[in-house]
Order: structure tokens, then C-alpha cells, then sequence
């Protein structure tokens, strides 16, 4: 039995739970902007799931980069790979399926896992132009197993109705994403306040697991939607010593993940 | 169509006059690599207008373009200054209404690019199926029914632009261009393959028979190119991988700068307007001292 971690920051417990998800057969590319999941593909990587393919900065097939340094799509993700990968190779391996599992995050979420990362208003004039949607537009359309990450879980961001759909999640819920053909679709919300996944039947997002300190009101008061509540709420699990040790240590020395909460507007 | 000898090279000045008012301009760039952007500065200078900008990634060329009045649309799947954060300029256009942003998936805008490449009518992709990117262009996405199987569809429709621009490692007089590694992101790959017109620049000009000797790098050959112009440090501040890396330090002071109207002019008239020629530019932005430091990757 491993040993946990007592001392840790939300960052490397969002790593963590990420990392978790990633299993030894699957195929992993990142996108820009990442620092969390390329840490959480690195660490599974180190882990549990030494079989794991990432194809860093969704060029470098099985790469072996330095410590996290800036950029998740600089070439310097992609030393001592077995391929550089042309992108339009990358895109029949996309769109066929082989490359199976996307990580995402957006300006807004509903309650169905779509994820809006266009504009705030109305297309034409809209009150914020956001960067757009770029690979989130395609992957939650071509069947991915999407892993959606946010680092401001408030009303701002989990919204009941996206006011534009970058990334087909669960669309009106239910059945809607299968009548369509899409297969897969989100299975996970990790957060800085906590996890939450999606009931099976309808779709609609429900909380998974809180992280320590924070409250089931606390989480409902930060989310713009009614989110559905099992009837038992476990603390979101702990990191291992050794996964904490490998992430501050040899992956991510500089601490980049913790870019991400630096508090800018949402970039994809 | 160019014969093999002809030769093509020339001046910045004179690769920037064959793009005109109101062309449809591909522009290579990903993010915070591989763009030429001292050609970039060149159209600004000469005050191009009415361009069509399409990026796979928009980045800080287009948002100098767009702070310049030289673009009324956009193309792209994002525009942002990748780690940097928002495009302001760019944000603040469509904001206020002054440029339309055409937004597609990516897999969308590449089966567009293809199908320009191969002089298709359209493509199709299932990228986007569920989200609201099909509904916004009528006139390019829309879906489909196969014609065998009843399956949905996006028929993407050939976009050939008027002009690809481009920076890579080297090429002949003739315009054998060589990539080291050859051509990965999609824009160096597909853009000369779309459009009418080919500009490339390079860090070096080199010898015929040296490209007779390393054809394994040639990605694009001299049929297809118009014009070549020798400018080293030519995407700078974006990266050449290998040769030198992405200026960091400029990259945070437009990032900064560009926060207010007032900043992103000061930037502009600092380090695009100022400076006539591109040696002066390298100089205003830190001379010998900062091509070391992005030569050594630091």
C-alpha cells in the first residue's frame, strides 16, 4: 500500500486525479496551453501506465521531453520521439479512432459537458471574443473519451447553457449525442474544488468527489447549474508520496501547472 | 508556370508587392513558431488593406496585421498568443465589429485547404457534427448525407487562397525549398499546395546542386513558388526549430503592450515602423546579444 501524500497543493491533486484516468494501452496528444495534463500524461507515464503513448505537442510520438519548461506545443516537447508526426497523419489517426483521448477546457460548461471557448454574447458582436474553439471542435466530435479541466470553477464557468457550442458534449443531453453517431464524450469534470462526472442516463453532470476543505455547498454555490448529488460524496483521493515526489522533482520542477491559475482569461 | 531555371529571388519590398488589396493571404505560423514574419512587417509597412488573413493558429503576425487596418476577415480555428494569452488587437477588432472572425474545427479548415489543394469542390469530415461552427458559414460547412450509406456528413468547401506566405530553413534561386525536419504543421504542408501564389522566405539561399544532394528535405519544389527572399532570423520572434527559438522576452512585451490601443501603437511604431530594414529591426530588438540567447534555445 502506498504511502499519501499529507502534504500537497490543489494543482498537484488535479494532476493526480488526472493521471488516474490514463491507462497503460492509451494513446494520448496534448494541446496547447496543457501544463496539467501533459504533467498528468508524464506522471501515468511514470506510474501506473508505463505503456501509455503520448504524442507530445501532437507532433512527438512517444516522446521523452525535458522537465515541463513552457508551451506545450514547442518542439522542445518533442525530444528523443520515435517519429515527428505529420499533422495530417495526426488527423486520419484522430478521425479513425486510434488516438482516442482528448484533454479539453473552455470559458464556459454546461450541464451536458458542451464547452464553449468562441465568444461570450452573440457570434457576430459578441461582448468577448474568447481565442475560439481550435481541437475542441473536432475531438468532441470524433468520438473521444474527453477529459475536460478547469482551473475557476465558478458560475462564470459552469454555466447551464453554453452561449456557443466549440465542443459537442452530451449535447441536449440523454440520448442526443448517440442519435447523432458520436460515440464516447466527456467522462470527467476535474476541477479545483472537486471531480464530477456525468449520470448515464441523462447526461446531466453530478458530483463525484470533493477535494479536502471544500463544501458540497460551497461546490453547488460555485456552479450556475443544479448539479445531480449521489448519495455518498467521498473526498476526492490523495495523492502517493512518490507521485508527488516524481511531480515536483523530475516532472515539473518549475512548476509550471501552476500557470494555470494564474487567473487569465480561458485559453484553450 | 515558372520553368526551372528561372530565378526568383528578391528583396522583401518587392515579395510584398505581389500581395494586393483585398487577397485572401495564407499565413504559416503556429503559434509561437514558424512564421515569416519580417515579411509580415514588410505588407504592414506598405500598408496593405482588405486582406483575407487564413491561419490553421492565429498568432502574433495576424494580430499585428489586424492593429495595422490591413485585415477585414479571419479564417482560423484560434487566434492567440499561445502561452502569452489573448490577441488583443484581434479580440478588440471583432469585439467592436471591424474584422470577422470565420471560425471553423480544425479537421474543417484542412479538409477546405485540401480540397482547394487537390481542385475539389469539397471535402468531407465529420469534425464539428454537434457543435454550433457549421451553422456560422453556410456558404462552406454544410451537412450532408453520404451518398451510399445515408451517413451525416460536413462537406467542407475549397478554399484557394490568392496567396501562401511562408519562412523556412533554405531553398535555391530557383524555389526548391528546404524544411529540416520537412514539413509537419499543416500550413507549411498544405498552404503552398492551396494557393495560387507562393512566397517563401528562407534563412539561406543555397546552391542548386545542394538541394541535387538533400532532396530528402525538399517539401516544396520550385513549380510551385513565386518568389524567394534570403532573410535570416526571418520568423523572428517566432521559433525556426532547430535553429533558434521563440524571443520570449518580445513575446511578453507585445503580450503586455497590447493590452491598450495606445500600447500595441507604440509597439508598432517602435519595432515595425521604425525600422526600414530587417538588420535594423534585429538590432531594435536586442541585436547580437539576443540571437545567442534564442539560438542557444534559453
Amino acid at each position: 500500500m502506498a504511502e499519501i501524500a499529507r502534504d500537497y497543493t490543489v494543482d498537484e491533486l488535479m494532476v493526480v486525479t488526472l493521471a488516474r484516468q490514463f491507462r497503460s494501452e492509451d494513446i494520448v496528444l496534448n494541446g496547447t496551453v496543457s501544463f496539467i495534463p501533459v504533467a498528468a500524461i508524464m506522471l501515468a507515464r511514470a506510474t501506473h501506465a508505463p505503456g501509455l503513448t503520448w504524442v507530445a505537442g501532437a507532433v512527438g510520438v512517444d516522446a521523452y521531453p525535458e522537465p515541463l519548461s513552457g508551451n506545450t506545443l514547442d518542439p522542445t516537447m518533442w525530444r528523443r520521439c520515435v517519429m515527428y508526426l505529420p499533422q495530417e497523419h495526426m488527423w486520419s489517426y484522430v478521425h479513425r479512432g486510434v488516438l482516442e483521448t482528448f484533454c479539453l477546457r473552455g470559458a464556459q460548461i454546461d450541464k451536458y459537458g458542451n464547452v464553449n471557448n468562441t465568444v461570450i454574447g452573440e457570434y457576430a458582436r459578441p461582448r468577448v471574443r474568447l481565442p475560439g474553439s481550435a481541437g475542441m471542435g473536432d475531438m468532441g466530435s470524433l468520438d473521444k473519451r474527453i477529459f475536460i479541466w478547469t482551473t475557476t470553477h465558478t458560475p462564470r464557468t459552469f454555466v447551464e447553457r453554453v452561449d456557443f457550442r466549440s465542443c459537442a458534449g452530451y449535447l441536449d443531453g440523454g440520448d442526443a449525442r448517440e442519435r447523432l453517431g458520436l460515440k464516447n464524450g466527456p467522462q470527467l469534470v476535474i476541477t479545483n474544488l472537486c471531480v464530477m462526472d456525468f449520470e448515464p442516463e441523462s447526461k446531466h453532470m453530478r458530483l463525484k468527489s470533493l477535494h479536502p476543505g471544500v463544501t458540497l455547498e460551497e461546490v453547488q454555490a460555485q456552479t450556475g447549474f443544479r448539479l445531480l448529488i449521489p448519495k455518498a460524496i467521498p473526498p476526492t483521493e490523495p495523492p502517493t508520496v512518490e507521485e508527488i515526489r516524481l511531480l515536483r522533482e523530475v516532472i515539473d520542477p518549475r512548476g509550471m501547472r501552476k500557470l494555470e491559475f494564474r487567473g487569465a482569461p480561458a485559453r484553450a | 508556370m515558372a520553368t526551372k531555371k528561372a530565378d526568383k529571388v528578391m528583396t522583401l519590398t518587392e515579395a510584398a508587392s505581389l500581395v494586393r488589396d483585398g487577397d485572401t493571404v495564407a499565413l504559416q505560423g503556429m503559434g509561437t513558431q514558424m512564421s515569416p514574419l519580417a515579411l509580415v512587417r514588410e505588407l504592414i509597412r506598405a500598408g496593405k488593406r482588405d486582406l483575407t488573413i487564413v491561419m490553421i493558429v492565429g498568432g502574433i503576425g495576424l494580430d499585428w496585421l489586424i492593429a495595422a487596418g490591413c485585415v477585414r476577415r479571419v479564417i482560423a480555428i484560434i487566434v492567440n498568443l499561445d502561452e502569452f494569452g489573448m490577441a488583443h488587437a484581434f479580440r478588440r477588432a471583432v469585439e467592436a465589429g471591424e474584422v470577422v472572425m470565420e471560425e471553423y474545427s480544425e479537421h474543417q479548415l484542412l479538409s477546405r485547404l485540401l480540397a482547394g489543394a487537390y481542385g475539389l469542390p469539397f471535402l468531407v469530415t465529420r469534425s464539428g457534427l454537434g457543435t454550433d461552427l457549421i451553422a456560422l458559414h453556410p456558404e462552406t460547412t454544410r451537412i450532408i448525407a453520404c451518398p451510399f450509406t445515408g451517413q451525416e456528413v460536413v462537406a467542407c468547401r475549397a478554399l484557394v487562397p490568392d496567396v501562401a506566405i511562408l519562412h523556412a530553413h533554405r531553398a535555391d534561386r530557383y524555389g526548391n525549398v528546404q524544411f529540416f525536419p520537412k514539413p509537419i504543421w499543416l500550413d507549411a504542408d498544405v498552404f503552398p499546395r492551396a494557393a495560387k501564389k507562393v512566397i517563401v522566405t528562407v534563412e539561406e539561399i543555397i546552391e542548386n546542386e545542394e538541394i541535387r544532394r538533400t532532396p530528402i528535405h525538399t517539401g516544396i519544389p520550385y513549380f510551385k513558388v513565386d518568389a524567394v527572399v534570403e532573410v535570416p532570423y526571418g520568423a523572428h520572434p517566432c521559433s525556426l526549430y532547430p535553429f533558434y527559438a521563440f524571443d520570449r522576452a518580445l513575446f511578453q512585451e507585445y503580450a503586455t503592450a497590447s493590452r491598450t490601443v495606445e500600447g500595441t501603437r507604440a509597439f508598432l511604431d517602435r519595432y515595425i515602423y521604425g525600422p526600414t530594414t530587417h538588420a535594423e529591426y534585429l538590432q531594435r530588438v536586442g541585436g547580437a546579444e539576443m540571437l545567442l540567447r534564442i539560438r542557444k534555445w534559453e
